[in-house]
This record gives structure tokens, C-alpha cells and sequence, in this order.
């Protein structure tokens, strides 16, 4: 099917990629970057809030006090002398310091604990003292041999994490494919005209459709390379995990990279210099950018962009991936967006056939 | 035997600030280059002779007339015509990142031939080159470079646009050598030039060429004795660039 030249010239393509050191360096290691700078950025466990204690009832009521704040993750616990700490505070070594007065026994009643804080710290306060709070009453719970009235249990409605850098997963690997697709036909075309590279091919006995299939085959194994290291790098570092089908994920990735690709051979046509196809190329990738649901979901967006924001090519894209990989949904499933992305494939096909004529743009 | 004939041929092109008005780039020329010749087109800028030659590459659409190369019509067939020809054009970039071994492999690969890259380097004296990228390269190493390129399907009819443009007189020289040497071999070269020495003693015939138009075509010889002015008192005869200047004038072109 494919011919010696082609995958000849699909070979070097691919050469003049690997050996960019630079693109390569930001096409493959930047979506990787950001998503741990997300993952990082996202983290649900909060940083532990440095609690210093100072015990100065040295009660059996205290010691169990202390072990229920040690055994709770959102404290980092220190013990000491209260001068010491209180000076470890000004110092910001702890966020809160608590005083327990030598009354805090299970004879007196109402003894006072002091909260010492530092004014800069107080926003955290009203997270802070509900815990406290709550964890005083379990003890007087257990102290006084009652049962709570009321008691709350938490149940995650879909059984699973769906944790904001699984929503992105799916959403940046459709970005990054794009920018690689449109990169690939769009900029290379104008730049290997700028050279001269095209007028020198065109005196060859090179048809059209041999080079086109070259640099179609060629971004494909780029794409799908990238994507795969992304995904597993997603998988067995950052933990997340693809809940629907590889192969359902993948013939969308397919689809989708010819759709870029046809996109970037009609951008190449039109644009006959660096900075134009720059501008136009910005253009079409911006607002897909923020309006197609990779960042957040479309339908976080003002009412009146919604339709609009539909309607992109991107859209169809990373909610297709979207639903495969956070919700296990079928291809049939997803059927609008597969509508979405083959309208856009033959609509892009048709045009890039249409724009790049061969003797045009090689002048 | 002629290997290129050409019949009024014409390309018009749209007045780039009148758009319905057209230019005529080439007027309806007329050529016949023999095999085995080494054929110059020379022009001030604008003539027409980079479009000349590339109505007869293929690059540029015939609006009129008729161009055979090889007894091959250039608009009716120009596949065929692709796999006969060789073209070095002004502008000799190349992809980034790819060697010289490897860019000639697939240039070769473009004819669906097998060539031995150094063998073709050898003829360009730039085997010691093979692995470098042609950004590495001197004026006069890339012009041969791009000869090369050229060579990989063992054309009949070799077209240089403006080969020397730019390289020093040592590598100028060095590219005549390697033109003579081709030439030797039976190979047809067509080439354009603003170098009157180049017209002069590289060339079997040269057409002079302004506004588009042919207006003489002989020997360098044939054309210093008709047209050169002759000094009144001295015996000596004028060179091609007197030819050149008398045909041409002396108006600044851009």
C-alpha cells in the first residue's frame, strides 16, 4: 500500500523530528512537566498544619487529647516547654500553639485551653477549630460514656476519585495532539517553501499525494508515540488510571490527528510566510485552547460560549477521549462527539484538498 | 540533434498594484539547444529567465506556446520530463538536521533510484563532507552540493539558475571545472548568469534576454563581433559586458 518513496521520505520526516533537539525537548517533555506541576499544584492532602502543644496539665485526659491530634493527618504535632514554643511561633516554626492548663483533667469542669496563633496564620483558623473542636467532644464522649447524637459517614457517589488531573489527562493528550498535527503539516509546509525545499521536490518526479502520505504517516507515529509516553507516565508515576478502552482511545486519537493534519495542510496553503501562518495558526489553536473543555469542563463556561465552544473541532476530540478515559464509555456511547469529529474530518479533508495545489504551494 | 526546443513561448503575470492588468514576464521566445552544449541565458534582473527556465522544469504553468525537452512535450508530459532533467535553482536549502549522504539517498530515492552517495560526492570533490548538514557548508560547497543533488538521476539536460551568484573567484573557478567536466561527459547544460566572463568563456552560445524578449542569440564570439562597439583607434575588440550594455543599456534595474 504504501510505497519505498513514501515511507523513504516518512523515514527522513521523521529524522528532522528526533534530531530537533529543542521541539523535541518541549513537545514531549512539556505536557509531562505540566501535568506534574498540576498533579502538584492539585494535591489533595493539604499541608499539615505544625501544631505545637504544651502540656501543662500532664493528665491521663491530656496525653489522650494529644494522641487523638498525633494520629490526625492534618496536624504535625510538636511537644514542649510553653516559652520555648510560644517563641517558636513568633518565629513561625508552628502555625498554632495550645496551652493546656493543668486543670485539663476529667475532675474539673470547663477547664480552658488557650489557642495561642500568629495573626498571619489566622485564615486557617476556621479550619482549624472545628477539628479541635470536634476532637475535645469526642473525648468528653468517651470521658462521660455517652454516644454522640448525630454522626457523619462519607460515600463517594461514583466509588472512585475522579481527581482534577484525571480530567486533564484526557483533555491535554487531545491538546498536545493537535499542536503536533498542525505543527507538522501547517508550520513545516510554510517553512520547507520559505527554503525552497517545495519548489526543489516539485522539480522531482515526487507526486503530491507521495508527500502528503509521508508527512501523514510521519506526525502519526510522532503523535502516538508522544501520546503513549504521556499515558503511561500518567499510569505509573502520577497514578491515574484510563477506565474505558485502549482501542476505543486510541481510533479517537487516530481520527483526530488526521483532523489536525488536513487543518494544517489548509493553514500551510493559505499562510505564505512564518509570520502569517504564526497568526493564523494562533488563531485556530487559542481559542480551542480555552473554549474546548481541556482546562475545565465546557459546561463551567458562560451559557452564551457554550454552543460556540461545542462546536470546535477540539471539543468533539477531548470529550470523546474524555468519556473513554475517566468514564468507561463505549464508542456508542459517545456518538455526538464521534459525529462531531467525523463531520470535521471530511470537512477538513475537503478543504486541504482543495488548498494545497502542489505547484501553488511550492512557489 | 536540438534536446530542447523551444516555440513561443509566453507567461504573463498580473501587475502586482493592477491586478486586471497583465505583464508579459516572457514574450513569446524561441530556442533551440543542442545536445552536448552548454547554453547560457543571460538578462539583467528581470528579464525573464529564471521564469524561462522554470516554464521548462515544470514549475511554472505555459500560458502560450511550446517547450520539448527530449522530444518530450514539457506540459503534457512533465513526469517524464522530471526523470530526464537535473535542476539546481537559486535558492539551495535543504532540510535541517539531514546529512549530505542522507538528503542524496533521498533525492535518489525521489526517482526511485539506488545511487552511491559518496560516488556523486567524489564528482563534487565533498566526500570529506559526507556527514555534515548543508548549513555547514561554504557558497561554492553548497552550490556544488546542490549540483549533486542534481546528478542523481543522470540527467540529460542539467539547468543552473545563477550557479556562481555570490562565490569568490577561487570557487567560481573550481564550479566551472566541475561544469566543463560534466559537460564533457555528454551532459546538455542550460544556465543563467549575470557573470560575463561566465557567458563568455563557459558557454558554447549565450542568449541575451530584457523585457522578456530574446534580443540576440549566437557564439560569444559571433555576438562580440556584431555587436560590440569598436574602439575608433585601437585595434582591440570590446568583451561580452560592452555586447551586454549595447544590447540592454545603461538604466539601472532594481
Amino acid at each position: 500500500m504504501l510505497s519505498t518513496l513514501q515511507l523513504h521520505l516518512a523515514r527522513v520526516f521523521l529524522k528532522i523530528f528526533l534530531r530537533d533537539r529543542q521541539s523535541l525537548f518541549f513537545s514531549l517533555f512539556f505536557p509531562a512537566i505540566f501535568m506534574t506541576v498540576f498533579g502538584f499544584a492539585n494535591n489533595n492532602e493539604a499541608d499539615s498544619v505544625r501544631l505545637a502543644v504544651a502540656n501543662n496539665a500532664g493528665s491521663p485526659v491530656a496525653g489522650r487529647f494529644i494522641d487523638a491530634l498525633e494520629s490526625d493527618e492534618l496536624f504535625d504535632v510538636s511537644l514542649g516547654d510553653e516559652e520555648k514554643l510560644r517563641s517558636g511561633l513568633l518565629g513561625g516554626e508552628y502555625s498554632l500553639l495550645i496551652v493546656l492548663p493543668a486543670a485539663f483533667n476529667n475532675a474539673a469542669a470547663g477547664a480552658e485551653l488557650t489557642l495561642v496563633v500568629d495573626a498571619a496564620q489566622v485564615r486557617e483558623l476556621g479550619l482549624i477549630m472545628p477539628v479541635l473542636e470536634q476532637k475535645l467532644l469526642a473525648i468528653e464522649h468517651e470521658l462521660r460514656g455517652t454516644t454522640p447524637l448525630f454522626t457523619l459517614t462519607l460515600e463517594d457517589v461514583k466509588a472512585r476519585s475522579q481527581s482534577y488531573l484525571a480530567f486533564l489527562l484526557p483533555g491535554l493528550m487531545a491538546f498536545t495532539l493537535m499542536q503536533l498535527s498542525i505543527a507538522g503539516s501547517g508550520f513545516n509546509i510554510v517553512e520547507y517553501r520559505r527554503k525552497g525545499i517545495l519548489k526543489r521536490l516539485f522539480v522531482t518526479p515526487i507526486k503530491p499525494s507521495d508527500f502528503i502520505t509521508a508527512i501523514v504517516l510521519a506526525r502519526l507515529i510522532i503523535v502516538l508515540v508522544q501520546l503513549t509516553v504521556l499515558l503511561l507516565y500518567a499510569v505509573f508515576v502520577l497514578n491515574i488510571s484510563l477506565v474505558g478502552s485502549y482501542s476505543a482511545f486510541y481510533f479517537i486519537i487516530l481520527l483526530a490527528t488526521l483532523i489536525f493534519l488536513c487543518l494544517g495542510f489548509c493553514l500551510g496553503s493559505i499562510a505564505k510566510t512564518q509570520q502569517a501562518i504564526m497568526a493564523i495558526g494562533n488563531l485556530v489553536i487559542f481559542p480551542q485552547m480555552f473554549l474546548s473543555g481541556v482546562f475545565y469542563p465546557i459546561e463551567s463556561m458562560p451559557a452564551l460560549l457554550q454552543p460556540l465552544a461545542r462546536v470546535l473541532p477540539l471539543s468533539s476530540v477531548a470529550s470523546a477521549m474524555r468519556e473513554i478515559a475517566n468514564n468507561g464509555a463505549t464508542l456508542l456511547e459517545i456518538l455526538p462527539s464521534l459525529i462531531g469529529i467525523a463531520v470535521w474530518l471530511i470537512l477538513a479533508f475537503v478543504l486541504a484538498t482543495r488548498l494545497f495545489v502542489w505547484k501553488e504551494v511550492a512557489h | 540533434m536540438a534536446i530542447i526546443e523551444v516555440d513561443s513561448l509566453t507567461k504573463r503575470y498580473p501587475l502586482p498594484n493592477k491586478k486586471s492588468e497583465a505583464f508579459l514576464a516572457v514574450n513569446a521566445i524561441s530556442l533551440r539547444i543542442e545536445e552536448g552544449e552548454i547554453y547560457g541565458i543571460l538578462g539583467p534582473n528581470g528579464a525573464g529567465k529564471t521564469t524561462t527556465l522554470e516554464m521548462l522544469e515544470g514549475l511554472t504553468d505555459i500560458d502560450s506556446g511550446i517547450a520539448l525537452i527530449d522530444g518530450i512535450d514539457v506540459q503534457e508530459n512533465p513526469y517524464a520530463v522530471k526523470q530526464r532533467i537535473g535542476v539546481q535553482l537559486q535558492a539551495n536549502e535543504y532540510f535541517d538536521g539531514v546529512s549530505l549522504v542522507e538528503l542524496l539517498t533521498l533525492f535518489a530515492a525521489l526517482y526511485d533510484r539506488h545511487v552511491d552517495p559518496l560516488a556523486l560526492l567524489d564528482r563534487v570533490n565533498l566526500r570529506d563532507k559526507a556527514n555534515a548538514k548543508p548549513t555547514q557548508l561554504s557558497g561554492g560547497q553548497q552550490q556544488r552540493f546542490s549540483i549533486a543533488c542534481a546528478l542523481v538521476n543522470d540527467p540529460k539536460v542539467l539547468f543552473l539558475d545563477e550557479p556562481t551568484t555570490g562565490l569568490d573567484p577561487q570557487a567560481k573557478h573550481n564550479l566551472w571545472a566541475l561544469i566543463r567536466e560534466l559537460n564533457n561527459g555528454g551532459m546538455t547544460i542550460v544556465l543563467t548568469t549575470h557573470n560575463m566572463e561566465e557567458a563568455e568563456t563557459l558557454c558554447n552560445r549565450i542568449a541575451i534576454m530584457d523585457h522578456g524578449s530574446l534580443v540576440a542569440e549566437d557564439t560569444p564570439q559571433a555576438l562580440i563581433l556584431k555587436h560590440a562597439p569598436e574602439p575608433p583607434s585601437a585595434p582591440i575588440h570590446g568583451d561580452i559586458e560592452d555586447v551586454f550594455l549595447a544590447l540592454t543599456g545603461h538604466g539601472l534595474r532594481d
